[in-house]
């Protein structure tokens, strides 16, 4: 069995990003670049698929500029076998990168898909499900527990109020969640490993993918920066508080 | 990470090496070995030399006859002009008013002025201060009134540095008061020629004529002499300041005084008093040096980062800051060794190659000269304390 | 010319800066500076799972191979953290030096228990009057038959309380000052007529004082020949220097972020405190600092790994950088965060006390200053 990993290049979660003096973007020079952490937990868990020999191969795939190609030897490093840069240099929206992977899916034949739930710099949450869709085979998003057995994977999805399991006969999509797993840290000799691993390189438009943006960024902001509280001596104080300023 | 220089780059190396050693006029050379201060005629045969041998415009695209080096190669350039003394570039016409003109200007400008400023044909020199804009520049306030085609200019201009010889001065006009104070400021050129311009020099401490005070007095200029679109000129300049800022830390320029310094040190004549047994002095030499060291792979890191196509950024401040000081602490040194013969103040010495009688060993006479001249390194520019304020704001968000 | 780091380097800096930022936090970091063994051994597992203790060990004793570029970001990460697990004692000392000197035997066997695990060491160079010129050493081994005796007193030998084996600098001939003379001794921290009195030090981490009284030892306890491991050693110190900086910097790194940031939300007269130039050029002032630390830094490792003809006089000025960028650094960091800088609670005060540490260590920025004056470079 063959698993498909999307990782996407995002601001490093640590970074705290800026707004562009002009309000067209985020300044991204000389700001540390990451991969994706959810992209990062579904890398790990399609190779604890493949420790555990429900897998054969993993193949991690991204879609955007030639320094992608660093956050595909990361996830080369964590232990997928190999990667796909699909260059190029225009703003990539999820539709797109959808179709390109339905694209490749179907090259490669993968039988599961296993992406982040999102990305952390757009926070889009549509990938996967466009996916899914483009390739009409079934979703299990938000994972917290991923079990592949024969020709079935049984997803535990995390929905609001609770837990939900579901059965999905393969090929199918699955979107890592937050508590899936822990991702490993990339060991040196891996690191070493993964230099030698195949890493080929697309052109975009060697997918016939129309990539023209649908959207139209308008502005950028910085959020509202949060006032300064007050401390209260006791509930009859807060109450009090909470009266005065109308808020019950 | 590695320091090595490309095969190609070394070549480029010994190309330029050769060049300051052999290719420029051997006069030139040897006044500047003797601090010999350099008159008008003397730049421009130095930078007509650059001119022909096509390395005039380091800064500029290839298209307008530039030559189109790497960062690293911009590197070797200064590093190596600096070793060997070489005259400095003067700035105003070559690497100020040319890239606003081929940045903003429109093709009848590029191709007016462009081919004069690459050949050293015209001195140019800049208004950008006011008496009473330094740091605060945008503050300034010479007019420039619209009337007809024409633009009628009022106020002064200062430290307008070697305008005695300039042709034509660029300079940040206010066409516009009633926005925000950076918005109605423009880019203008201005023929030194026009009638109402007059110029009055300022002397400096070290007793040299190098800086200038501009006035206007109701100048007309012609409309088409604006660069750019009217009240942009703010954005043009600032542009310009972070765009290219090659070589503003001086390093091989520094290095060379150092090593003359050590030199002296080596060589002690017998009436300078020998400081290389001076634990205090040895520690302040050795300091500096530590300093420029640093200083030399900072900026290589800068243009390591320019050659893989990120933005040089605020991070160039450290290069003017720790530059300008690294000159400073030389020149005290330079006085230290100097010693009493540092003393005596007879320009002849330094102003003409004359055969005047040194007092003392030659290179103590113009110690002083240096010291006080020097001290303008950490004021122009954007002063050490303005470049402060932007790392402070920029890099780390305060 | 390029300073943009190798895969190897990115990825291994992505790694251990995970790492801390997931399972090192300042309380976590405090509770293992406050246990008995004063680190864990648990990392110390992880750290040779993730293949961190084979960094500088080569290819064929079962290493990762990296030179001390590679290391530097390393240390430098491993600075940020304040990490107290004995790596700097164990590699870039112990390893090192048995790397440089050991028999070929020495080197199959220790140093793939190194990389395993299973072997912590230690370098015992250091005695009053001789913190970095082992020339001064006075500990002797003298030759009776087949066999060493050894006697003397070292003193902070870092990372001497959990080694597992600790190599001595002792002199075998010659006199105070040669270079000739001195020899490497292996020994066991039980081997009798050895007495160890392990301490914590100021920064958190762990030392010891180690006396010998007529210790007698086999030939065997030489690492490789004896007489000739000046060499190695003042190598393997210089190494170190470049290392230990690396970690500094890492360190001033933090501290500036982490001031900049208290200085952009601490309010006072109404205004964040950032608002103020005083504390803005202060601040500009320690970037600048840092940054050409960090240049310095960049020279003595290019330097030192590519051994050019004055490296070690590199190494020198490196360390007197850091010694002036390190104080001004440490101590401003403290001064902006007023009360709370002082207070114990808060990690800015552990930062400069480990600064601090690293001032002293291998021969601070005066004593190396003075070697430089002593020692001009050599002209090309």
């Amino acid at each position: 069995m063959k698993i498909l990993v999307p990782v996407k290049r995002v601001v490093d979660f640590n970074v705290k990003v800026r707004v562009k003096a002009d309000g067209t973007g985020v300044d991204i020079d000389n700001v540390k670049m990451s991969m994706n952490p959810f992209d990062e937990i579904a890398v790990e868990e399609a190779i604890r698929l493949k420790e555990a020999g429900s897998a054969d191969e993993v193949i991690v795939v991204s879609v955007g500029v030639q320094q992608c190609q660093e956050t595909l030897r990361t996830a080369l490093a964590m232990g997928a076998d190999r990667a796909i840069l699909v260059k190029t240099d225009a703003l990539v929206e999820p539709l797109a990168v959808a179709k390109i992977l339905a694209k490749i899916a179907e090259e490669e034949g993968t039988n599961l898909v296993i992406l982040g739930k999102q990305s952390i710099d757009d926070d889009c949450n549509q990938t996967g499900q466009m996916l899914a869709a483009l390739i009409g085979r079934p979703q299990g998003t938000f994972a917290s527990e991923v079990v592949v057995e024969d020709d079935k994977v049984t997803v535990i999805r995390e929905v609001d109020g609770g837990l939900e399991t579901i059965s999905m006969s393969l090929p199918a999509i699955v979107t890592a969640d937050l508590r899936l797993n822990e991702p490993r840290y990339a060991s040196l000799p891996n690191i070493m490993k993964a230099k030698r691993k195949p890493l080929s390189e697309k052109m975009a438009e060697d997918y016939g993918v129309d990539l023209k943006p649908r959207h139209k960024i308008i502005a950028i902001s910085e959020p509202v920066t949060r006032e300064a509280g007050i401390k209260v001596a006791d509930v009859t104080e807060l109450v009090a508080k909470l009266k005065s300023v109308g808020a019950i | 990470m590695d320091v090595n220089f490309t095969t190609a780059d070394l070549t480029f190396q010994k190309e330029v090496r050769n060049f300051f050693q052999n290719e420029y006029p051997m006069d030139i050379r040897e006044k500047q070995e003797k601090g010999i201060y350099l008159k008008k005629d003397d730049h421009i045969r130095f930078q007509k030399a650059l001119y022909d041998k096509g390395w005039a415009g380091i800064n500029w695209p290839v298209e307008y006859g530039g030559t189109g080096w790497s960062a690293t190669q911009k590197y070797i350039f200064f590093s190596e002009s600096g070793e060997a003394k070489a005259p400095r570039i003067v700035p105003f016409g070559l690497s100020m008013v040319a890239p606003v003109i081929f940045s903003y200007g429109n093709d009848e400008q590029k191709q007016r002025f462009l081919p004069d400023i690459l050949a050293s044909n015209i001195w140019w020199c800049q208004g950008y201060s006011e008496p009473n804009s330094g740091s605060d520049l945008a503050s300034l306030k010479t007019k420039a009134i619209k009337d007809g085609d024409d633009y009628i200019i009022s106020g002064t201009k200062t430290w307008t540095t070697l305008g005695q010889y300039a042709d034509w001065i660029f300079c940040l006009v206010r066409t516009d008061d009633s926005g925000r104070k950076q918005e109605g400021i423009s880019f203008i050129l201005i023929d030194m020629k026009t009638p109402g311009v007059s110029i009055t020099p300022i002397i400096t401490i070290d007793g040299t004529h190098e800086v200038n005070e501009v006035h206007f007095d109701a100048v007309r200029i012609p409309a088409k002499n604006l660069i750019g679109e009217e009240g942009k000129g703010w954005t043009y300049a600032k542009v310009l300041l972070t765009h290219e800022r090659t070589g503003i830390a001086r390093v091989g320029e520094s290095r060379a005084r150092l090593n003359a310094l050590k030199e002296l040190l080596d060589n002690p004549s017998n009436d300078v008093h020998n400081l290389s047994q001076n634990t205090i002095f040895m520690t302040r030499l050795l300091e500096v040096e530590i300093e420029l060291k640093a200083l030399e792979y900072t900026e290589l890191r800068v243009l390591s980062a320019i050659s893989t196509g990120k933005a040089p950024g605020p991070k160039s401040s450290i290069l003017k800051i720790r530059g300008t000081e690294i000159i400073q602490t030389l020149d005290e040194l330079f006085l230290e060794i100097g010693g009493i013969h540092s003393l005596p103040y007879l320009p002849d010495q330094y102003c003409d190659a004359s055969d005047f009688e040194a007092i003392g060993p030659s290179f103590a006479a113009k110690t002083t000269a240096t010291y006080y001249n020097n001290r303008k390194v950490s004021i122009y520019g954007g002063t050490n304390e303005i470049q402060k304020n932007i790392i402070a704001k920029q890099v780390l968000g305060l | 010319m390029d300073f943009s780091l190798s895969d190897l380097q990115q990825m291994m800096q992505d790694s251990v800066s995970k790492f801390i930022q997931k399972d090192y936090d300042f309380e976590t970091r405090q509770s293992l500076v406050n246990s008995d063994l004063g680190y864990s051994e648990d990392n110390w597992k992880l750290f040779s799972d993730l293949g961190w203790l084979g960094l500088p060990i080569n290819a064929e004793y079962g290493g990762i191979g990296g030179n001390l570029i590679d290391t530097i970001f390393l240390q430098e990460e491993l600075g940020k953290g304040l990490v107290v697990e004995p790596i700097f004692s164990t590699l870039m000392l112990g390893a090192n030096l048995v790397q440089k000197h050991g028999s070929s035997e020495q080197k199959t066997t220790m140093l793939e228990d190194v990389i395993s695990g299973k072997l912590k060491l230690a370098l015992a160079h250091a005695e009053g009057p001789a913190a970095f010129d082992i020339t001064q050493i006075s500990t002797t081994a003298r030759k009776e038959g087949d066999k060493y005796i050894l006697n003397g007193h070292k003193s902070v030998v870092i990372g001497g309380a959990s080694a597992d084996k600790i190599l001595i600098c002792a002199r075998t001939s010659g006199k105070v000052g040669d270079e000739n003379g001195i020899s490497i001794f292996i020994i066991n921290p039980d081997q009798q007529g050895t007495s160890t009195r392990a301490y914590t030090t100021n920064d958190g981490m762990r030392a010891a004082d180690i006396k010998f009284n007529q210790v007698i030892l086999d030939a065997t306890s030489l690492l490789g020949e004896a007489d000739t491991a000046f060499n190695a050693v003042d190598q393997v110190l210089h190494e170190a220097i470049v290392a230990l900086s690396a970690e500094a910097i890492g360190i001033m790194g933090v501290l500036i972020d982490k001031t900049a940031e208290y200085l952009r939300t601490r309010q006072q007269f109404g205004n964040a405190i950032g608002r103020f130039q005083v504390l803005q050029h202060r601040m500009a002032d320690m970037f600048m600092e840092t940054e050409q630390a960090k240049s310095m830094l960049y020279f003595a490792a290019i330097e030192m790994a590519e051994n050019k003809t004055n490296a070690k006089r590199a190494a020198k000025m490196l360390k007197v950088k850091i010694g002036s960028a390190t104080r001004f650094v440490g101590q401003q960091a403290v001064q902006l965060h007023g009360g709370m800088g002082v207070s114990d609670e808060l990690d800015i005060g552990h930062y400069f006390k480990r600064l601090t540490s690293i001032n002293t260590l291998l021969g601070s920025k005066d004593y190396h200053l003075n070697e430089l004056i002593k020692i001009p470079a050599i002209r090309q």
